[in-house]
């Protein structure tokens, strides 16, 4: 897949090699693009990227980083290659104050650059920059959500993945957070996003792609999966009466 | 009276302070109590014992008291010596041992089994090696020299004492100024976390047993100065030193100091009203309390 | 040829009182998970507890009821089962490690509590006189051996088998599940506790039996013998021979104790006496490092039922 800044090929991956989740998947996205990963719950959207990330074990195929391959490479060095994930749960550290989440970021880049990425963070979250001491645990859903996000963009990623973002948010947190996401993109970074809010998600995607059961069954441009309306029913649940945010 | 028992069981107090931070560190950090802490105390003492020893043979001068101290300068060298050496002997222990059983997704219990299997192994190593007689740094006897309210201690104590602060604010000030502290900090709270945050997880783990093994090994030549040297020393402290940590509430540096001298003033006071023979008895009692009244200990978080 | 017997007879005898040790302790860890770094302070009640009922009356403390060997024995299960039930709700909230620094706690205070009430344990000069069982064979020391060795073997058998019969039990059965289903587990809270706590002092009753069997054998105990190492010896025991299995427990014990008793009768015969010392703390070494050994290369030991001990050895899935 040339030209892909990530990709994956016939990726198997999962908690246990007699129960592999993901079941074979080629997958690819392209510089500047906004992804989303859409599909039934249980499909395995998570832990797709999470074998990605590298926090699940993968059992055969391939994840190559802007032409590199990274399938072997240890967790902490995938940051520094340039992939930074956002997990769902636990993206933050809720021990340490907010100015520490982002000084512990920091920390990896070399020591000139840190002062002033950590300025540049300050400047996109004023939310965090005026609650620089208080313990990240005691922030809002809301918040946590830009200190997660503020602590994976530190590094300047090439991708940025995101598992579903908008859970546990009130759809006014939901929209800023997925304008945010738009603004991110917008400045070069792709993003892949996973996520059960198909409405928000297909607003700002540039393109989708569905996971059924291990397997990636359909691909196409937002706007394609946003007016199809059979697929719609099938699996992203368009004809159940369903709100997602609460 | 009440005075000299108060400065007593702050200076013994201090050395369990100093112990449970080792304690804390690597228990939150890596999830299992150690069981072999004590015996680091030990081999900490014993290696500071014996470079201590060949440095006053081959260079005699280094023996000479410094000043109102029961020790020459051979001490502090041998201090920062063995802060090295039991360094080296607790990652040795790690790669051998508690590594690979991590490595196979062992459970914390087996850990603790093993860590009780390497604390009687190192432990009767030291018995082998040197003998249960007991040793001393220095045979220069110390007088004590009145404090306050009637209560005397020796210089070797109150120095033992200033060292104690110092390290525990060093400690501190490692923990929440430097990377590395952070990097402990973040490993300890969530392992995963910190990888995908580009943390090194088992270089910092490695870091972890480094800092717990050199704070043991100081508390251990303090306790040898002040007291003695023998195999078991490090043993006859593990409960009060897991009282402590656990009192402190795990994870929190300052919490094990305050809850060490809690816990030597408790003994202290034991010694002073009930019987020196039920002193280790203490340690017991307040563990019992903190566990049934506060598990998460002073300083410590509601468990999740 | 006798004497061989004799000493077979003698090291057997006290094999299984070890074994029983390691019986208690298969209960506990190998059926419901509880890791009891007390096991001295529980053996330690168990032998006090029936050396007070038995023996002749002596000035210096308390006891000396001079009652049959039987009834010593009987209660001191059923003290050590009351202290474990005690230790047991005191702790069995905690998580696993905190049992453990609790248990270990335990034990160090009863050692010390054995040392200190002088008048009512004999403090550090022990109990002695503990009656024998059969005492009047003593002039025949071979018959004597072998009836002492008879006895112990058929209380240990019987416990086995008691043992054996309450895990396929239906308490058995539901023991089982809460150990190895941790939701299950969960789901009948309290109940699970009970449970739990019911097979802690059943345990902790046939260790402090063990404690008993082992001071009526030898005639004589002190607070020296319930030490820390102690607890180590029958961990070892069980861990070598196989967690999870009750006759994994008794093989371990015999095993364990073989290798004890022989590398103490080499040093003994072949090191100088002013190295014995060195010698026995050499001794202990290599046993630590064979148990740290046993952990890393086959954890389950000789007859250990895989799956009991897999739950715990491996970590719970994410």
């Amino acid at each position: 897949m040339s030209g892909a800044i990530l990709s994956t090929s016939a990726l198997i991956a999962g908690y246990e090699r007699d129960l592999p989740i993901v079941r074979g998947i080629d997958f690819a996205v392209h510089p500047g693009e906004l992804v989303a990963i859409l599909g039934p719950n249980g499909a395995g959207k998570s832990t797709f990227v999470k074998a990605i990330a590298g926090t699940v074990p993968t059992f055969s195929g391939r994840v190559m980083l802007g032409g590199e391959e990274i399938t072997a490479t240890p967790l902490h060095q995938r940051i520094r290659a340039g992939l930074a994930f956002v997990p769902q749960t636990e993206n933050i550290f809720a021990s340490l104050t907010v100015a520490e989440n982002l000084q512990l970021a920091a920390d990896i880049l070399p020591k000139q650059l840190r002062a002033a990425r950590i300025a540049k963070m300050h400047k996109t979250f004023p939310d965090l920059a005026s609650r620089l001491n208080q313990r990240a645990g005691s922030l809002s859903g809301g918040q946590r959500q830009m200190l997660a996000v503020a602590r994976a963009l530190m590094v300047e990623p090439h991708v940025l993945i995101l598992d579903e973002p908008s859970a546990g948010l009130s759809p006014k947190v939901v929209a800023s957070v997925f304008a945010m996401l738009r603004e991110i993109n917008r400045s070069g970074v792709s993003i892949v996003l996973v996520e059960q809010n198909v409405k928000a998600a297909l607003a700002v995607a540039d393109r989708g792609a569905i996971l059924v059961e291990g397997l990636l069954r359909h691909e196409g441009t937002a706007d394609e999966l946003s007016n199809d309306a059979e697929l719609g029913a099938l699996y992203l649940g368009r004809h159940t009466a369903r709100s997602h945010a609460s | 009276m009440i005075a000299q028992t108060l400065v007593d069981g702050l200076i013994s107090g201090s050395m369990i302070g100093l112990g449970a931070i080792g304690i804390t560190l690597t228990y939150s950090i890596l999830r299992f109590a150690n069981f072999a802490h004590g015996d680091m105390l030990s081999w900490g003492a014993y290696f500071a014992f014996a470079v201590a020893g060949a440095l006053g043979t081959f260079m005699p001068g280094l023996n000479e008291s410094i000043g109102p101290f029961s020790f020459g300068w051979s001490l502090p060298l041998a201090l920062i010596a063995s802060i090295i050496l039991t360094g080296v002997l607790a990652l040795l222990i790690d790669k051998i041992l508690f590594a690979r059983l991590r490595a196979r997704g062992s459970a914390a219990i087996i850990l603790v089994m093993a860590g009780f299997g390497a604390a009687l192994t190192i432990r009767s190593l030291l018995e082998f090696i040197f003998t249960s007689k007991p040793r001393y740094f220095t045979d220069a006897l110390q007088i004590t020299q009145p404090l306050i309210a009637g209560a005397r201690a020796t210089p070797d104590q109150l120095l033992s004492l200033g060292l104690a602060v110092v390290l525990v604010i060093g400690v501190h000030l490692i923990l929440t100024r430097t990377a590395a502290g952070r990097a402990m900090r973040a490993v300890s709270e969530n392992q995963a976390l910190a990888g995908l945050a580009g943390i090194d997880v088992a270089r910092t783990i490695r870091l972890v047993w480094v800092f717990g093994a050199g704070l043991a090994a100081v508390a251990g030549v303090m306790s040898g100065v002040l007291v003695q040297i023998r195999p078991f020393m490090g043993h006859d402290l593990l409960l009060p030193l897991f009282a402590a940590a656990i009192l402190g509430g795990i994870g929190s540096v300052p919490g094990a100091m305050v809850a060490g001298l809690i816990v030597g003033l408790s003994e202290a006071l034991c010694v002073q009203f009930v019987g020196a023979e039920w002193r280790a008895a203490v340690s017991f009692l307040i563990l019992v309390a903190i566990l049934l009244l506060r598990p998460q200990g002073l300083f410590g978080r509601s468990a999740t | 040829m006798i004497e061989l017997i004799s000493y077979g007879a003698f090291f057997l005898t006290l094999a299984l009182t070890y074994a029983m040790m390691c019986l208690g302790l298969n209960v506990q860890w190998g059926q419901t998970g509880l890791f009891n770094v007390g096991i001295a302070g529980f053996v330690a009640i168990g032998a006090y507890v029936s050396a007070l009922l038995t023996t002749p009356d002596d000035p210096a403390r308390f006891g000396g009821l001079g009652l049959p060997i039987a009834v010593g024995w009987i209660a001191a299960a059923i003290a050590s089962a009351i202290a474990s039930g005690l230790l047991g709700w005191l702790t069995i909230r905690l998580r696993a490690d905190y049992l453990a620094i609790a248990t270990f706690g335990f034990a160090v205070v009863v050692q010390l509590a054995a040392l200190n009430l002088q008048s009512l344990t004999g403090g550090p000069f022990g109990i002695g006189f503990i009656p024998r069982p059969f005492a009047e064979l003593a002039p025949n020391p071979l018959l004597f051996g072998l009836v002492n060795l008879a006895v112990l073997g058929v209380v240990t058998l019987a416990v086995y088998a008691a043992l054996e019969h309450l895990m396929r039990s239906p308490w058995g059965r539901v023991l089982r599940a809460i150990r190895e289903n941790e939701q299950a587990a969960t789901a009948l809270g309290k109940q699970a506790m009970r449970f739990r706590l019911q097979a802690f002092g059943v345990g902790g009753a046939i260790m402090g039996l063990g404690g008993a069997m082992q001071g009526h054998f030898i005639g004589f105990i002190s607070p020296e013998n319930y030490v820390p190492m102690l607890t180590f010896q029958v961990w070892a025991m069980l861990i070598v021979g196989g967690s999870g299995n009750n006759r994994g427990a008794i093989l371990g014990a015999v095993l364990v104790w073989a290798i004890w008793a022989a590398s103490g009768a080499v040093i003994s015969a072949f090191v100088p006496p002013d190295q014995q010392a060195r010698a026995a703390a050499l001794k202990i070494v290599m046993i630590g490092v064979g148990i740290c050994a046993v952990l890393l290369l086959r954890p389950r030991g000789i007859l250990g039922e895989s799956r009991t001990v897999s739950r715990h050895i491996e970590k719970a899935k994410p």
